[in-house]
């Protein structure tokens, strides 16, 4: 999948366009069976006609639900008795002596247990916060990771590195490394599809950008009412017949040309006015529920009521139902085989009263997720569809200090430690991997970095992050930058 | 560049001192070291297999652990990260005595396998002490790598001569590589596709129907060279090429980042590079003003502008962040950015390693940075004459104003009691004296009306007066500070001259001192630098071409492509400053060869010889950028305002897309009246939440320099031209025009739309086909009348009849989207 790889494929692209015409291509086929390239050759100059993986996949697709701002593990999914202990004492000054804070003042700080209640679920007895409770009963599908451990503790960088493998802007997202490297099955939909809720991130687009790899592999932003992609809907007064009408003119004009300058990119060109007007027909499909059961819809909490108080970080009226859709549609795209689906809710940032607001938060998530498990398992598709829970970075066990504040009910960024789970798509699940000391502080076992995590997430879909790469200025770039180790422990 | 892992801070205190990373231990010679020996030691029999075997597996040609290799005599007597490894004479001080001897018992090398025997330590503080003899003519000593192409100095061959007449030299250098193929050229293309393939390079415009009809008409020999004239001199070729740099220089109209806040005065810098390509600068002085310009003797305004070059980094505001983090992340872009758009060097890659492919050290990469580390970022103010004149005198009115109000306040305060205001601090004061209170708020509020000072701002570097040292980062972390540094060039170019290449008199900095900015700039457009020049007349050959000679363009290092046309290429490098160093001529040059103005068509045998058209036997055929799609667009229907210059400008966005944006921060005031309608590049560039447009047609995210676009070819792009309703305002414009101005039957409709659209005249397949599109259009909008009315939205036809417009709207709405509308033939 480099750029060699890359320079083929465009060879025998325009090699077949010319010949297409003309010369039989009975000779050419069993010359792309044999370098696995026929797949994509067949579908002429689409650069996201599927390919194959270095070795056998266990994920087809993958559903990232990103919670901006970091959930603090240690309320949700990480318990330390031993912290509520101490609760309100200060740390040893080794502990934070070359620390940074963003906000935290180190002189004064002292520790925050969680008021939390944690119980053991399921066959494997996974301990989570009595704010998941949906959530717990799924445990034995999914893989928590305790010993999370990242390089930024700034949102926007952290976002970046999680997403794409490095805190620098410009780089491609996981969903864009996926679909360069596999294609996407998906014919009339795009191969990476975003979904948001809430307040934006702070990364913004960045987030799901394909940086230096072709736009083709950027992930789209589905809206989950209304026009759901940009531009997808027909000026007014354009009636789909005359659409049929004027895109059969368009082609037969860009045939012309093509016949005239043989030039391959008008083949493709002409390709992608094709698959535009198939989506704009299965686009609407997608958003149409009405094939859904009412059981479904209740099970996602589609129509659950609010909270009253909804003034929170996590974001004021509708955002329960839209986080509600976001998980039915992922469920639905990848039905029809979306590759990548990033499900974006904002904001986690609990710098203070992170008890309510975190409650608040669950109670926009808990339930849908929970549901798009089961209702993934039930289908038959969680061997098939990698789902994961995660955020930049996690909290702080001491209590945020900002100067100014009378009441410190909340917690700082934590990079060094923090909980990331992951269920299905050959991920092992009912284990718990890692663990963090007694203060939640540092790991105090089996490390898990962000490069070892997107390492992994390739390996499911069979895919070798050391040989996954893109040359640019110069060099061969990857997810995992020069780090990552897959983390056996996670596979099925 | 790359690699940064901690495992967190509590790991990093106890983690392992990588070799010579470590602080600096005492100078006291401890009891234990081995004794010196004292015969005398020679380096290639008694030390070089000792560095060999022991130490570079880790500071060899792999790896070079804190920053020192061993295998190579400059390197190794540089040093590593924290500092020289021998002191001359001085074997006990020696970091590497004390690490091999384990004077500091948490660091003893090598970490791994057979330790220094006492022996062995006695050669080395032997060799040490009797003066670090290390000779130049050891094998180890050369860099294959220095030998690469690229780092050669320019040789200015002559053009070949051919067995045919060939009357360019351009011609000349790409001949001779054609027929050593069995390849043949192109034939010169149609005159309507070369006024068009012309106009958009220099213009990024299309060529007006009527301008088109003069040159087809032009039949004086010289007919090209006066449209490249005409061209050459509009005001739109600073538009189009200064969009080209604006890439390079990763230019936008906000700091990136959570925050990401608009920088109003961003785009002064970008209309002096726009002004800076019309009026043709120089290219030597046009890199010394981006780079240096605030170093100039009596630097002006304008040079001082010129260095917001630099200040396009991204700034990051998040609540929380380090500030010296950022400010290292700042001075990694610059460095990286200088390197990569002037030398085109990958120097990044030498942030936390040494290069692994080009001669480019880890200590040489931190000299780079103090360059960098010397220079403040200043907003100034950019007020005209004019306008500060007319300031002060609104000033002056105000000022005499306010006397009446301000001489209240005074008095009262006079009259009071000295004693019983001391007591109070003002807030008090305020809240005790309502009568003081109202006098002082009458005077504010006065005041508040009264004229403003100018506040147009330019953002600028520099020269601190106190620079901060510079030290290397070892991996890359500016937390981990190793040796100290002076700024210098890289060692395998020309010598960086201190003070030198200076003749009016300049002030760079005082021979023998520390070079400044002024010092970089000047050894970049030294005549000696091998690669400015190449890489200068690469981007304006790619330009032209839609490739390079030497592409990708974004490396010319030894694990970069070498030229197709080594000779061309190197060609045009002396030519460059023979011509004055003015890429105008450059241009005029290029373009008036054949080779520029060849067929774009395909042959069949191009796709076993030359499948991507690196031998030129063709020009290239490529789709446009996403500005100048929508300038395209624009331009044809008429609504297009070509106004050069000025604020950056909002045309609508669609709903929902600046939600992106960090906790609705992205505030997207829609522009009004002509300014919707002004050039694509003119489109305010926020980080976080980029125009769709531009993204969607694979603009330039301008977050790290992009010396080459991707040519992405996708649904979304369909969508948008089928279905944006910016494109269908074009759409409904062009469909209006054409309804006005053009009377009579489909047939000389469609002609004359096909020629505003393609600038060519169309066939009779092409023909057929649009007139059975425009009269099936009309058919269905007469069976649904409420579909023609949606279309024309109220507007008056002139005709009278609503479905004639919308039919006409409807057929230009195809046009727009042809393959050929928005492709560069």
């Amino acid at each position: 999948m480099n750029s060699r790889h890359e320079t083929d494929l465009w060879q025998r692209r325009r090699f077949l366009a010319s010949t297409a015409c003309g010369v039989g291509q009975l000779a050419l086929l069993s010359l792309l069976k044999r370098d696995g390239l026929l797949a994509a050759a067949e579908s002429s100059a689409n650069p996201l006609a599927p390919r194959e993986s270095h070795y056998a996949p266990k994920a087809k697709a993958c559903i990232f639900i990103f919670l901006e701002g970091a959930p603090s593990q240690i309320d949700l999914f990480d318990e330390k008795p031993k912290l509520k202990e101490l609760h309100g004492q200060p740390l040893p000054e080794s502990t934070t002596k070359n620390v940074r804070f963003a906000f935290i003042q180190k002189e004064s700080a002292v520790l925050m247990g969680s008021p939390r209640k944690f119980q053991p679920h399921g066959e494997c007895g996974m301990e989570l916060s009595d704010y998941l409770p949906h959530l717990s009963t799924c445990v034995d599908d999914i893989a928590l990771i305790r010993s999370m451990h990242t390089d930024a503790f700034n949102h926007h960088p952290g976002q970046l590195l999680l997403n794409t493998g490095t805190q620098m802007f410009g780089r491609p997202s996981v969903g864009s490394w996926l679909n360069y490297g596999l294609g996407s099955p998906s014919q009339n939909l795009p191969g990476y599809v975003v979904l948001t809720a809430g307040r934006g991130t702070s990364g913004g687009a960045s987030n799901f950008a394909s940086g230096f790899l072709p736009t083709t592999y950027q992930g789209v932003l589905f809206r989950n009412q209304g026009e759901p992609v940009l531009h997808l809907n027909r000026p007014p007064g354009i009636s789909d017949e005359m659409q049929r009408t004027g895109l059969d003119a368009l082609r037969q004009l860009n045939e012309q040309r093509l016949t005239a300058l043989a030039d391959p990119e008008i083949d493709s060109r002409i390709a992608s006015y094709e698959l535009a007007y198939r989506m704009q027909s299965a686009a609407p499909e997608l958003l149409d529920l009405s094939g859904e059961s009412k059981e479904t819809l209740e099970a996602y909490g589609v129509d659950r009521p609010e909270p009253k108080n909804n003034n929170f970080r996590g974001g004021g009226a509708g955002v329960h139902k839209a986080f509600a859709l976001n998980c039915l549609l992922a469920r639905r795209m990848v039905e029809r085989g979306v590759r990548f689906v990033n499900i974006y809710h904002a904001s986690w940032d609990h710098h203070s009263n992170l008890d309510p607001e975190l409650a608040h938060n669950c109670s926009i998530a808990d339930q849908p997720v929970a549901a798009l498990l089961k209702d993934l398992k039930q289908r038959g598709l969680l061997d098939s569809t990698v789902v994961v829970w995660g955020s930049e970075f996690g909290r702080t066990p001491l209590a945020e200090n900002r100067p100014g504040r009378e009441l410190n009910t909340g917690r700082d960024h934590h990079p060094f430690a923090y909980s990331l789970w992951l269920a299905g798509g050959g991920v092992k699940g009912g284990q718990v991997i890692g663990a963090t000391d007694e203060l939640g502080w540092h790991i105090a076992r089996d490390p898990v970095h962000v490069h070892d995590l997107q390492a992994t997430l390739l390996h499911l879909f069979g895919l070798d992050h050391e040989r996954l790469t893109y040359r640019f200025q110069g060099r061969d770039f990857r997810l995992t930058d020069v780090d990552g180790k897959v983390v056996r422990a996670l596979l099925a | 560049m790359f690699h940064r892992r901690h495992i967190g801070p509590g790991a990093a205190l106890v983690a392992v001192v990588g070799f010579l990373a470590g602080t600096a231990a005492s100078v006291a010679e401890p009891p234990a070291l081995p004794p010196a020996t004292k015969k005398k030691v020679d380096f290639v029999t008694d030390i070089k297999p000792l560095l060999t075997t022991h130490c570079h597996k880790c500071h060899g040609p792999s790896k070079q652990e804190g920053g020192l290799r061993l295998d190579r005599r400059d390197e190794a007597l540089n040093g590593g990260d924290s500092g020289p490894a021998f002191v001359s004479g001085k074997s006990a001080e020696s970091l590497l005595i004390k690490y091999v001897a384990g004077v500091d018992p948490d660091v003893l090398m090598p970490p791994e396998g057979d330790k220094f025997s006492d022996e062995q330590i006695g050669l080395l503080r032997g060799w040490i002490d009797q003066g670090v003899d290390w000779p130049k003519d050891d094998k180890t000593a050369g860099d294959q790598r220095a030998a690469h192409w690229s780092f050669q100095p320019v040789r200015a061959s002559k053009p070949p001569v051919s067995k045919v007449a060939i009357r360019h030299p351009v011609d000349a250098f790409v001949s001779d590589a054609l027929v050593s193929r069995g390849l043949t050229p192109s034939p010169e293309a149609d005159r309507a596709t070369l006024i068009r393939r012309l106009s958009l390079d220099l213009l990024g415009l299309p060529p007006r129907p009527e301008e088109t009809a003069e040159f087809l008409g032009d039949e004086r020999p010289d007919a090209c060279e006066r449209l490249l004239d005409r061209l050459l001199a509009s005001p739109h070729f600073g538009e189009r090429w200064g969009r080209h740099w604006l890439d390079l220089a990763r230019y936008a109209d906000s700091d990136g980042y959570e925050k990401d806040l608009p920088r109003p005065h961003a785009w002064r810098w970008r209309d002096w590079v726009i002004e800076a390509f019309n009026r043709d600068l120089p290219f030597d002085q046009f890199t010394v003003e981006q780079l240096a310009g605030d170093l100039l003797p009596g630097a002006t305004l304008d040079q001082r502008i010129a260095t917001g070059f630099h200040r396009n980094t991204l700034t990051n505001k998040e609540g929380g962040a380090d500030k010296k983090e950022d400010r290292d992340k700042q001075l990694v872009d610059r460095t990286n950015t200088t390197g990569a758009v002037w030398l085109g060097l990958t120097v990044g890659c030498a942030q936390c390693h040494s290069h692994k492919y080009d001669p480019i050290s880890h200590r040489e990469y931190y000299q780079l940075y103090a360059f960098f580390n010397a220079a403040i970022e200043q907003d100034i103010p950019v007020a005209t004459a004019a306008q500060l004149e007319q300031h002060a005198r609104l000033k002056a009115v105000h000022d005499v104003a306010r006397q009446p109000l301000a001489e209240a306040v005074r008095q009262y305060l006079e009259a009071k009691p000295a004693d019983a205001l001391a007591a109070l601090n003002p807030k008090d004061k305020e809240k005790l004296d309502p009568e003081l209170q109202k006098r002082e708020a009458a005077l504010a509020k006065f005041d508040a009306a009264g004229p403003k000072p100018p506040a147009d701002l330019a953002m600028i570097l520099s020269e601190s007066a106190k620079p901060s040292p510079t030290n290397i980062h070892v991996r890359g972390d500016f937390l981990r500070p190793g040796a100290e540094v002076q700024p210098a060039g890289l060692s395998v170019l020309n010598p960086l001259k201190v003070g030198g290449a200076s003749s009016e008199g300049e002030r760079p900095s005082a021979a023998g001192s520390r070079p400044n900015r002024l010092d970089l700039a000047r050894w970049i457009v030294d005549e000696s630098n091998p690669l400015t020049r190449r890489v200068a007349v690469n981007r304006i050959w790619q330009h032209l071409f839609g490739r390079g000679l030497v592409d990708p363009p974004d490396d010319f290092g030894t694990q970069g492509a070498r030229s197709s046309h080594p000779e061309l290429l190197d060609w045009l490098a002396a030519e460059l400053p023979r011509r004055g160093w003015s890429r105008k001529e450059l241009i005029r040059l290029i373009a008036t060869s054949a080779t520029y103005r060849q067929s774009s068509r395909t042959r069949a045998e191009f796709n076993t010889i030359d499948p991507k058209n690196v031998w030129l036997a063709r020009q290239n055929r490529f789709r446009l950028e996403g500005e100048i799609v929508r300038d395209l667009a624009l331009s044809v229907s008429g609504l297009l305002d070509d106004r050069v210059g000025g604020e950056s400008i909002r045309p609508p966005l669609p709903s929902g897309v600046a939600d992106l944006g960090y906790a609705g921060s992205v505030k997207w005031s829609e522009s009004k009246g002509g300014d919707r309608y002004r050039r694509g590049c003119y489109i305010f560039f926020q980080r976080t939440v980029p125009y769709p447009l531009l993204m969607t047609f694979d603009s330039s995210d301008s977050n790290v320099s992009c010396a080459r676009r991707e040519r992405s070819n996708t649904p979304l792009q369909s969508l948008t031209l089928l279905n944006d309703p910016a494109f269908f305002e074009c759409a409904r414009a062009f469909g209006t025009r054409l309804d006005r101005e053009v009377t009579g039957d489909p047939t000389t409709r469609s002609r004359e739309a096909f020629r505003w659209t393609t600038g060519r005249e169309l066939d009779l397949a092409e023909l057929e086909t649009l007139v059975r599109l425009y009269e099936e259009t009309r058919r269905q909008l007469q069976r649904q009348p409420n579909d023609a009315t949606a279309i024309v939205a109220g507007a008056i036809t002139p005709s009278g009849s609503a479905v004639d417009l919308a039919a006409s709207i409807a057929f230009s709405r195809i046009l727009l989207n042809l393959d050929e509308f928005f492709t560069r033939e």
